[in-house]
């Protein structure tokens, strides 16, 4: 079993069985294939240098929408102009927290120094995200619906497979959550 | 030359300062039933620096009242801290300021 973050004198600590790491790795990676740009970067070179994106639309995929989210409400217009400035490079901070995160699976002990666990907290935030939309958590109580399935033994279809593993990335996310506040509160 | 301008003047610079065109923007974070309240109070603390009472004050607002003004300001600087929280995956949006007061 994974043993939960701590924080120490040599940064923050955590302990992950290899099954655990390899699901980790699978989910870190399915979140960067959504996240991945349909077309490729501008080839004007100066729309590239700004980030300006003219093909960015809002994204159909509830579950990527969720990641990347309007930035103004209730304007469709000012929305997408904000898009078109920031998407590609928000999906690219996005990618290189995941990447990053991945590659601090090798080996069982996970040691993150203050940027290393940044980048872990906002991986796992967006593993959480993903299966929260596929789980249709909308509210508190959907949210308890899922956090009652406990048992791996009662992983018989998707659905129960995914709570259990969304709990397991939620346990994950807080102990980390944890482990960096009594970071900040000792001033690290 | 009247004695009467020299009033007028002053009071139409005080009428400026007032009526002042710059309304800071506002960022605004909202609820969701997926991110973890310890999570957003570290967003909060680690990103706008805010002391943990303040940080765990603005996150309470965000589970209760489902939404809170987390930083005000230039239209530009709020816009960065929309990308911000959306790079942690808070829901944040940018809008125009309400006067208060």
């Amino acid at each position: 079993m994974a043993k939960a973050f701590t924080a120490g004198r040599r940064g923050i600590t955590g302990y992950l069985e290899p099954a655990e790491r390899d699901l980790l790795r699978k989910l870190f990676a399915d979140i960067v294939v959504i996240l991945e740009p349909a077309t490729p970067a501008h080839e004007d070179p100066l729309a590239a240098l700004i980030g300006l994106d003219l093909d960015v639309s809002v994204p159909t995929d509830p579950a990527l929408l969720r990641l990347l989210p309007n930035a103004v409400k209730d304007d469709a217009d000012a929305a997408l102009e904000f898009r078109q400035l920031t998407e590609r490079s928000l999906r690219e901070t996005k990618i290189g927290a995941l990447r990053a995160a991945s590659l601090g699976l090798e080996g069982e002990k996970i040691v993150l120094d203050a940027d290393a666990a940044k980048l872990w907290s906002m991986a796992l935030n967006d593993v959480r995200l993903v299966l929260a939309e596929r789980l249709e958590i909308r509210d508190e109580k959907d949210a308890d619906r899922v956090h009652q399935v406990q048992d791996w033994g009662d992983a018989d279809d998707v659905e129960s497979y995914l709570s259990l593993v969304y709990n397991f990335v939620s346990w994950l996310q807080e102990s980390l959550v944890q482990a960096m506040m009594a970071g900040l509160k000792s001033g690290k | 030359m009247s004695v009467s301008t020299a009033p007028e003047t002053d009071r139409d610079q005080s009428t400026q300062t007032f009526s002042a065109p710059e309304i800071p923007w506002d960022l605004i974070v909202w609820n969701d039933p997926v991110n973890l309240m310890s999570y957003v109070s570290y967003v909060f603390q680690s990103y706008f620096g805010y002391s943990e009472a303040k940080a765990a004050e603005l996150m309470l607002q965000v589970h209760t009242e489902g939404k809170s003004a987390v930083a005000h300001g230039s239209k530009e600087k709020m816009e960065a801290h929309a990308v911000a929280m959306h790079g942690f995956g808070l829901w944040a949006t940018v809008q125009k300021g309400q006067r208060r007061g």
